[in-house]
């Protein structure tokens, strides 16, 4: 029923949108013309900021590319279509060229970086004369376009609003989703996160690049100010803001909201204009950062659900619909994973000599470690004795200083993350790492997207499920990530380290916190996918009954050494072992 | 060989008085974890009022500076609190998205206004100086005083920072926050005072800069674009490396309009940020 008056909603507008410019009046086509090109530069804006979390405060600059890539291509005498074919291109190639220096920046400073692109390209305006005429701008050959651009505008519309619901639930959007919520963890689940950013940040460009050239077409004449001035650059960013930025409608509400104000302001008030304008984008900031559809007083109207959804609570819709169709609860025991065939004579993770250092601390210390295929090992220390680092080495969140690492037999230096997720490693982390802002089951259902299976959306989140209801999470389906309590949180590290399909299971200090009947549940875990999945696990405990129910072997680090390796019976009794845990006293009363 | 040496003397002296701007940017930064985007159109507005107070009343440089101080300071520290410490309580984008659109605003609010009141044209305080020359070169009692407040000021500041209480609440605040709270800073008020200081060092840059170079009150964000740059250069809260830094880009601006064309400096701190990001990722000098 939501569903039908959603769309009916969309239609009227569409139609509504394609009607006006029948109404002959040059004025309010104008006005609805601007309308259109400043949803485009706000939905495209929202692409990179609301979907992937940066906040890319130089956008306009791509507008005004495009504007002047248009206006050069159309005085060189080339038909219009071409030339906003060549704005586009041109937009998108800056993007990808800019993309490489601005993505090594982070937060602030990326917001920063970003938004001195605008008086950079002023500057190139105002002085490469010969190709942009300088301060007097370009005019373009005189004639009446405004119908024909309103409805090229109106289509660019359409595209963008289709581009934003496809993001909303494929694999590209759910990388962007998971960039924003954390990057390592987006790499450690395989998602080759570069390649993505490029992505996003060039269909965003490209679309500001048209509505650039659109308008251009439209004002036929353009100057360094209009199209890169700072006091015009950040509409765009403040419509979407003020609508609610992420949200499938805020940039629409913003844009009508705050065309229709500044329209008024043009016609009521002389002067101070940019006073009022940036009065206002203060005033947004301060009291409205999350969006009008954020504020209380409107997600309480039930008859705005459909404009104030989240995303989580969109996806739940949907999720919701799928249980009726899937088939009743599965067991719990059983996971979509390969029954993998083990050769205990294999070995599948082999260091060399490994050592890692921060600065003079060295915290793996030529390390050497074989693993083979199918077995149980615990890996054990004291706190700092560089159990998590070796992890973060071989999950290739740090760079080890030296040595080697193979896993069956390759070698993971000069790997990416994603690569050596790919090759079969699955890790949690010790303190719990989720996606924040998505459903557990979205959680679950990114790295089987992402990982060697591939799994499309949908066949992911039906996966998910029975990742989900195998670590008991099964009540908590579709609520957001973040409102799980710590001991919810690691059970979903696991199932989502499970969910990497993993040959080698990296476990960090899941039970630490667990009941003793939860331990005992836990290590049934472990144990049962090692003996039906043939999954190789390497679990980080501090808990010796726990190790002592699964565990093959122990491996015992010191200082980032290796002291011991062997049964836990014999590791036990070794003296070196005894000394660290125990200190000098051991050796006496050992002795 | 004298036209050169000349235009190095005016890089310094515009690159001293870009650090001074950088300082209180980079302090605030530290500290309080904003990027103030209205940072350098503080100094446009401070230069433009210093201006104009000369001009009606004649006012000795000091006492403008003196009057110019308190001011910044109190705007500054009325600013954070009222709009932008409630936006911490906030989720992690909404505050990032909220204060640069409450820096944003401001910024654009500041300089529109202060063209509306005074003018939007170019003015500056025509002191009236001596010029000394030295052999060929000719520098001016103005530029001379200016170059020696610079220094006095790094080095009080330098001092500042490492003898005094709040010095060096300032440093451990910016090291390591929870750290500082732990140990007995108030993090909440020190944000709001460093706030307010940060601002009130572009006061004294503000007047040191007018009695030198035209202000109008747009050229705020070019500013506060180089104080960026020149803190990446030279680390946050690291002072000396900032002077350097600042030295260095005002110079380069100096030859780039020497040896080509004066309408390309500006584009040089830019090129210069987005070069230093693509061969050192992780910024210069991670001083702390």
């Amino acid at each position: 029923m939501n569903r039908l008056v959603g769309t009916a909603c969309k239609l009227a507008l569409f139609i509504g949108a394609g009607c006006v410019p029948l109404a002959q009046n040059a004025y309010y086509t104008t006005f609805a013309f601007t309308i259109l090109i400043a949803f485009v530069l706000a939905q495209s804006w929202d692409w990179v900021a609301g979907e992937m979390g940066y906040v890319n405060l130089g956008h306009y600059a791509f507008y005004g590319i495009g504007a002047y890539a248009f206006a050069i291509a159309l005085v060189g005498k080339y038909p219009s279509g071409v030339a906003m074919l060549f704005a586009l291109l041109c937009t998108a190639l800056a993007a990808a060229l800019l993309a490489f220096p601005l993505f090594r920046l982070k937060g602030d400073y990326f917001a920063f970086g970003t938004l001195a692109l605008l008086p950079l390209a002023e500057v190139l305006a105002l002085n490469l004369v010969p190709i942009t005429n300088g301060s007097d701008g370009i005019v373009l050959p005189p004639e009446n376009v405004l119908t024909r651009a309103y409805f090229i505008a109106l289509g660019v519309c359409v595209a963008a609003v289709i581009v934003s619901a496809w993001l909303a639930h494929t694999r590209f959007g759910y990388a962007l989703k998971s960039i924003r919520n954390d990057e390592e963890v987006a790499e450690v689940m395989g998602i080759r996160i570069f390649p993505a950013k490029v992505a996003v940040i060039m269909l965003a460009a490209a679309f500001a690049g048209l509505a650039g050239s659109i308008q251009a077409w439209q004002m036929s004449f353009i100057d360094p100010g209009t199209v890169f001035g700072l006091n015009v650059a950040l509409v765009p960013v403040a419509m979407a803001l003020l609508g609610g930025s992420g949200l499938l409608w805020g940039p629409l509400i913003g844009v009508l909201l705050l065309a229709t104000m500044q329209q008024w302001l043009l016609v009521n008030i002389k002067g101070y204009q940019a006073t009022i304008y940036g009065a206002v984008i203060l005033l947004i900031g301060r009291f409205m950062p999350g969006g009008l559809l954020r504020a209380g007083w409107v997600r309480e109207r039930s008859w705005l659900r459909g404009l104030t959804q989240e995303h989580h609570e969109r996806i739940t819709g949907m999720a919701d619909a799928q249980v009726a169709r899937a088939s009743p609860a599965a067991e719990a025991d059983a996971l979509p994973l390969a029954k993998r065939k083990v050769d205990r004579t294999r070995v599948l993770l082999e260091c060399r000599d490994l050592t890692m250092a921060f600065g003079g601390n060295v915290a793996v210390d030529r390390a050497n470690l074989r693993i083979m295929e199918g077995e149980i090992v615990g890996l054990v220390g004291t706190n700092g004795s560089g159990k998590t680092t070796l992890f973060n080495c071989i999950s290739k969140v740090h760079e080890p200083r030296s040595g080697g690492i193979f896993i069956g037999g390759v070698e993971l230096a000069g790997l990416r993350r994603d690569q050596v997720a790919h090759l079969g490693v699955g890790r949690t982390y010790q303190i719990p790492r989720p996606l924040g802002d998505l459903t557990v089951q979205e959680n679950i259902a990114v790295p089987l997207m992402f990982g060697a299976g591939r799994l499309k959306p949908g066949e992911a989140l039906r996966e998910a499920r029975e990742f989900v209801a195998f670590v008991g999470l099964a009540a908590r389906l579709t609520d957001r990530a973040d409102a799980l309590s710590l001991q919810e949180k690691k059970a979903l590290e696991f199932a989502r380290a499970l969910a990497c399909k993993p040959r080698l299971l990296l476990v960090d200090e899941v039970a630490s916190g667990l009941t003793p009947a939860e331990i005992r549940r836990f290590v049934g875990h472990i144990r049962h996918v090692r003996d039906s999945y043939g999954i190789t696990v390497i679990w980080v405990e501090h808990i010796f009954s726990a190790l002592s129910q699964v565990v093959d072997r122990v491996v015992v680090l010191e200082q980032g050494v290796v002291i011991a390796d062997g049964p836990l019976s014999e590791v036990v009794a070794d003296e070196r072992v005894l000394r660290t845990y125990l200190g000098g006293a051991a050796k006496v009363a050992h002795g | 060989m004298e036209a050169l040496v000349q235009v190095l003397i005016g890089g310094i002296l515009l690159g001293g008085l870009y650090a001074l701007v950088a300082f209180g940017l980079s302090l605030i930064y530290g500290v309080v974890r904003i990027l103030n985007f209205a940072h350098g159109t503080l100094l446009a507005v401070g230069g433009v009022a210093a201006s104009l107070l000369y001009a009606s009343y004649k006012l000795h440089p000091v006492a403008l500076i003196a009057i110019l101080v308190p001011a910044l300071f109190i705007f500054g520290y009325l600013f954070y609190v009222l709009l932008l410490q409630p936006l911490e309580r906030r989720s992690h984008f909404e505050s990032t998205a909220g204060t640069v659109l409450v820096t944003v605003g401001a910024l654009l609010m500041l300089s529109d206004l202060t063209a509306k009141l005074a003018g939007a044209t170019q003015r500056n305080i025509p002191l009236r100086f001596e010029a000394i020359e030295i052999g060929e070169i000719v520098i001016s009692t103005t530029q001379i005083g200016i170059l020696a407040a610079i220094a006095a000021l790094t080095f009080a500041m330098q001092v500042f920072l490492r003898k005094t209480w709040f010095g060096r609440a300032i440093r451990a605040v910016t090291q390591d926050p929870v750290g500082a709270r732990i140990c007995g800073v108030d993090s909440s008020r020190m944000k709001a005072m460093t706030f307010a200081f940060g601002s009130s060092i572009v006061a004294v840059a503000a007047v040191l800069y007018t009695m030198s170079f035209p202000v109008d009150p747009y050229m705020g964000f070019s500013l506060t674009v180089k104080a960026f740059t020149i803190i990446i250069l030279g680390g946050i809260g690291n002072l000396a490396g900032a002077l350097l830094a600042g030295i260095f880009l005002g110079v380069a601006e100096g030859l780039t309009g020497f040896y080509w064309k004066s309408e390309w400096a500006p584009a040089l701190s830019v090129i210069l940020l987005l070069a230093i990001l693509v061969v050192f990722p992780k910024g210069l000098g991670r001083t702390r």
